[in-house]
């Protein structure tokens, strides 16, 4: 389960300090996805990087699975990146340098675990480029990208998987194949899955939703009044 | 550990052409100092531990004169005493002539007469295995050099005149014991036995022989040996030396030469590290992303950090390694000419040497290390969210990296110590390498500051390029310094070669004698002088003899200066040496009189009350002195000096001081002129200046009939010496020129890795100019001015130094007339410019190629 008590973030914006996030609490329960929707500058992938433990908040508590993440250092952050969490992103961020099968074996080989080669022909089965595994990021389509990041987010079975806008670099066929593989996954695999989108389309697929809007949440779980009044 | 060694090798895969520039700035330090090291190690592993062999004794007695026979007897007691041997030596640059086929052709060489027994130590080998015994060299029998082999068209069995008798060649000697490293040498070598060269009649009253007295002691006998014979010869004239003096000197001065030319490798280093840093920097600022999302996915910056710098360590020794091989090359290279002008005689086989090769992989590793070490500390600053948005890494640096630069500016003080060998040198050269920088650096912003009002032009091409140039964080001032380095050693060193080579360019006026005679006795003077007066040119000036001869001051009365006897001149060094003195009624073209007046009435003898009371048979006279000696010792005019002439006393009045134009010695120069009058019935000999034939046929000729009519004569052909000092000269020219291409060299890499760093935020400048309106040839406008005016001023700092550095040289040092160069000056400037333009367009081709619209998108 992944809880939040009062977590806001704060950045220097020049010499003043700007609030980029308003206090929020929140709790995403085990097996559930949540939408975060809300137009850009909104405070979406700040609050995604906070639950991720990629950057720390200004004040509250970020706890998954019962630990508060704001107290570790980062080499435990580290660790618990890549052993819990998965991370789709819009502009998909493989390694230039690897190889699909290589940029998916990468958090195995972190994680120390033997069978990170055989696990990540598996996993590219599974996202279904059975063939494409030693092909390099540039020699890719998009959605081809996004289906290695799938894979490598998947690599360690963690059991959150965040992604942000894991559809926002795509063509709508793709990015609809993307978030029918993302849904599967989260079915198959019963994992929580928090996704930032733009898209109410993805957005409406979601079990619950959180609207923000300049760093404040404005709805929760009720996806056509906030953005309809946009 | 397995992620860290799998990324390891994935990484090598795919970065290895982004950090070839890493390499290549590693192999062109590491190359320079191996192959520096090599070849001088090599030299000394020839020399070293052979000490013995170099003077092929235990110890040496040298003299310019015929060791009198009560010296000798003193000699052979003192021998006897420490339970030595001796053999004796002598050589003395003369003159050969072939017989039979090779009749007419002539020769200057070295010679040595040597006695049975001839080396103590040392080997003398001689060609097709034959054995060296002193039988070859008995009842007329000569060995000679494979170079006067050629010279002469002579074999074995052929005849050769020396002097006055006939010798056989017997053997050709491939090396000889004894030969000195370095000597400037008149000929190639001969041997004879000592007791036919008695009989050539060469060793003629005055000539420059140099005899030599070849000792072999018991180890435990011979310093006190040494130090009695020292004791001996105070008054005399001759000189001991052991064999241990020379190891002693030989070990200095390798070491030394060694730590200098490797300090000079370092400084190619360094400026190889500035590259490596350059391009750690570009290396890590490409890779952030992939770091952020292998930091996404879990892996810490420790282990990142290593496997960063396990690359650069990998990258470091290959690049030692291309260095070492680069070495191997270099050193196989190295001309014939080079090696035969530094050791004549001696051969020396060059090649990379095993301590050489670990100095220069360790070297090539702690640079790689050191230089990477701080822009790779950035990559603990990478943060995964920077995934998520765009955010920079934090600029200042932390304590971590605060001590990193400590560590590393420790790490290369440390280092240069280490290359200099001393801890002082060590220092100097790290405080004058800052100062160097800092100099350099200054310049930069000068001529930066001094450019900047460009920036207002109303060319776009001129004002971005200004821009380009004058905006903070531009790698601009670290160009300058390595390109304007390098520059400054490459026209550093034309220069000077073109002032020496001015100042020895004989052909430069034609009436300037370019053949000179030595040791002419007396009696040949008339027949020497007619031989070249047939030979001459039409209309060129007789020859001009001038008589010598050999003195020494052993005593000086004067108002500050008042040294008793021989024991009290030698207490001021080298005014107790040896001096070649001549006597004239006139002065010379290239002298003149800054104190006291020269003699006008030369015929009349010298006013009685000049001098004080004649102690020997020769009456008191005047003489003119140098104004070094003034200078040095403090003698006056009014002034008397004592002299010993070949063994009799003359006291002589100094009645002025003279200033010699060295540099302008076509007529000689002589430290002490005497009136003529009180020498001209001693006995001596004369030296001859003249310009010869300039047909080199005529010349040849000319030399032949010289040894002919007078065979103790010594012809030495100006054009000749000219063209040996042309080769050495040609030959430091090009080790400096290939040090300073290696530093241009090093400069280019680091204006590539310049360009790198700067190369996105240019292509994004690029592609908003284009977007603008900007064509590409605008964009390659800029870029070319841009470049240009970088290489300009770099060509200027360059340049402006080779002057400063060439006019310090000539003046202070070298003591020549200081001759501007300007065409090699602004050449410089141009070269630099136009290389530095291309190089830097050629690395920002990208720039210019790039689509707008996929920079724009971010693609």
């Amino acid at each position: 389960m992944i809880a939040l008590r009062g977590v806001s973030k704060t950045v220097l914006s020049g010499s003043a300090p700007l609030t980029i996030l308003h206090p929020l609490t929140l709790e995403v329960p085990d097996g559930q996805c949540l939408a975060i929707i809300g137009p850009s500058g909104s405070g979406k992938s700040t609050l995604l990087g906070l639950i991720a433990g990629l950057d720390s908040p200004s004040s509250g508590e970020i706890l998954i699975d019962g630990v508060d993440i704001t107290k570790l250092d980062e080499d435990r952050l580290a660790r618990l990146r890549g052993e819990k969490i998965g991370f789709v992103f819009q502009f998909f961020h493989l390694v230039p340098s690897l190889t699909a099968i290589e940029n998916i074996q990468v958090p195995m080989e972190i994680a120390g675990r033997k069978d990170a080669v055989v696990r990540a022909q598996a996993l590219l089965d599974e996202v279904g480029l059975h063939d494409r595994g030693h092909h390099y990021p540039s020699q890719l389509s998009g959605g081809e990208q996004q289906r290695v990041a799938i894979a490598r987010a998947l690599a360690n079975n963690p059991p959150l998987i965040l992604a942000d806008e894991p559809t926002g670099n795509l063509d709508s066929t793709n990015g609809r194949h993307i978030l029918d593989l993302l849904l599967q996954v989260r079915h198959t695999r019963n994992v929580t899955l928090v996704l930032v989108t733009h898209d109410l389309n993805v957005a409406a697929v979601a079990d619950a939703r959180l609207v923000l809007r300049d760093g404040r949440s404005v709805a929760e779980d009720r996806i056509a009044e906030p953005v309809a009044a946009r | 550990m397995m992620f860290v060694t799998r990324m390891i090798a994935r990484e090598m895969r795919s970065s290895w052409r982004r950090l070839l520039f890493f390499f290549i700035c590693i192999a062109v330090g590491v190359g320079a100092i191996v192959a520096l090291r090599s070849v001088i190690q090599s030299v000394r592993q020839t020399f070293a531990g052979e000490a013995r062999s170099l003077i092929t004794a235990d110890a040496i007695i040298t003299s310019n004169q015929v060791i009198k026979p009560e010296l000798a007897a003193a000699i052979d007691r003192r021998l006897a005493e420490a339970g030595a041997t001796s053999i004796r030596s002598v050589e003395i640059a003369t003159m050969v002539r072939g017989a039979g086929a090779a009749e007419g052709r002539t020769r200057m060489v070295e010679l040595r007469a040597v006695e049975p027994g001839f080396p103590f130590y040392g080997r003398m080998t001689l060609a097709g295995g034959q054995p060296f015994t002193h039988d070859l060299l008995k009842n007329g029998g000569v060995l000679v050099r494979p170079e006067l082999q050629a010279q002469l068209g002579v074999q074995v069995g052929d005849t050769l005149a020396i002097g006055e008798r006939q010798f056989e060649i017997r053997g050709i000697i491939e090396s000889e014991p004894g030969r000195r490293l370095g000597a400037f040498s008149l000929g190639p070598r001969v041997f004879v036995s000592l007791e036919d060269f008695e009989q050539t009649g060469l060793l003629t009253f005055g000539s420059r022989a140099s005899h030599q007295r070849l000792v072999k002691a018991p180890d435990e006998t011979l310093d006190a040996l040494v130090a009695s014979l020292r004791g001996d010869f105070l008054n005399q004239f001759a000189r001991v030396r052991s064999y241990k003096a020379t190891e002693d000197d030989i070990g200095e001065n390798f070491a030394r030469a060694e730590d200098y030319l490797s300090l000079v490798g370092l400084v190619i280093v360094i400026l190889g590290g500035i590259g490596v840093s350059s391009v750690t920097r570009v290396f890590v600022q490409q890779k952030i992303r992939s770091i952020a999302v292998l930091k996404c996915v879990g892996a810490r910056s420790s282990q990142l950090l290593v496997i960063y710098l396990a690359q650069v360590i990998i990258l470091g020794l290959a690049g030692s390694a291309l260095g070492v091989v680069l070495a191997a090359l270099a050193i196989a290279a190295i001309p014939a000419t080079l090696a035969a002008a530094a050791t004549p005689g001696v051969t020396i086989h060059y090649g990379v040497t095993v301590p050489a090769v670990l100095q220069g992989l360790g070297i090539g590793l702690l640079v790689s290390v050191l230089f990477a070490l701080v822009p790779l500390m950035d990559v603990r600053h990478v943060k995964p969210s920077r995934l998520l948005r765009d955010e920079s890494t934090s600029a200042r640096p932390d304590l971590v990296q605060v001590l990193t630069i400590g560590l590393v500016v420790t790490g290369l003080v440390l280092l240069t110590v280490w290359q200099a060998g001393s801890w002082r040198i060590g220092l100097v050269v790290t405080v004058g390498l800052a100062s160097t920088a800092l100099v350099l650096n200054l310049a930069g912003v000068l001529l930066i500051r001094l450019i900047r009002p460009l920036a207002r032009s109303r060319w776009f091409a001129l004002r971005h390029a200004v821009l380009q140039l004058s905006r903070p964080g531009s790698q601009v001032r670290i160009v300058l310094l390595a390109v304007g380095l390098g520059s400054f050693f490459i026209i550093g060193v034309r220069s000077l070669q073109e002032n020496l080579i001015a100042q020895f360019a004989v052909d430069l006026s034609p009436e300037a004698p370019d053949m000179f005679l030595l040791d002419i006795q007396s009696d040949q003077v008339d027949a020497v002088r007619a031989a070249v007066m047939a030979r001459q040119d039409e209309g060129a000036p007789p020859p001009r003899l001038i008589p010598v001869l050999r003195a020494r001051v052993v005593a000086v009365q004067g108002g500050e200066l008042q040294l008793e006897n021989y024991e009290d001149v030698r207490g001021r060094g080298s005014l107790a040496r040896e001096y070649t003195i001549t006597y004239r009624p006139t002065l010379e073209g290239n002298e003149r009189i800054v104190d006291g007046a020269f003699w006008t009435d030369a015929a009349a003898p010298a006013p009685p009350e000049t001098g004080t009371a004649a102690t020997g048979g020769l009456p008191t006279t005047e003489v003119s002195i140098e104004e070094s000696i003034r200078d040095r010792f403090g003698i006056k005019v009014g002034d008397t000096m004592r002299f010993d002439v070949l063994g009799r006393t003359l006291d002589a009045r100094v009645t002025s001081v003279r200033h010699v134009e060295w540099a302008d010695s076509r007529s000689g120069g002589f430290m002490f002129v005497f009136r003529p009058g009180a020498l001209d019935q001693a006995p001596h000999g004369s030296i001859a200046f003249f310009r010869g034939p300039s047909d080199p046929l005529v010349r040849g000729r000319l030399q032949s009939e010289l040894v002919a009519v007078a065979p103790n004569v010594s012809v030495i052909d100006g054009r000749e010496i000219l063209q040996t000092i042309k080769t050495v000269v040609d030959n430091v020219t090009l080790a400096v020129t290939v040090v300073g291409s290696l530093v241009v060299l090093s400069g280019l890499l680091i204006l590539i890795g310049a360009v790198a760093m700067t190369k996105f935020r240019r292509i994004y400048e690029a592609a908003i100019f284009k977007t603008l309106g900007a064509t590409r040839r605008v964009i390659a406008s800029v870029l070319l001015v841009e470049y240009g005016l970088l290489g300009a001023l770099s060509g200027a700092i360059g340049s402006l130094g080779a002057v400063g550095l060439t006019w310090g040289i000539s003046r202070f040092a070298l003591d020549i007339p200081f001759t501007p160069l300007p065409l090699l000056t602004v050449g410089g400037v141009v070269v630099t410019a136009v290389l530095v333009a291309v190089v830097g367009i050629t690395s920002s081709w990208d720039v210019l190629q790039r689509k707008p619209l996929g920079t724009l998108r971010g693609e």
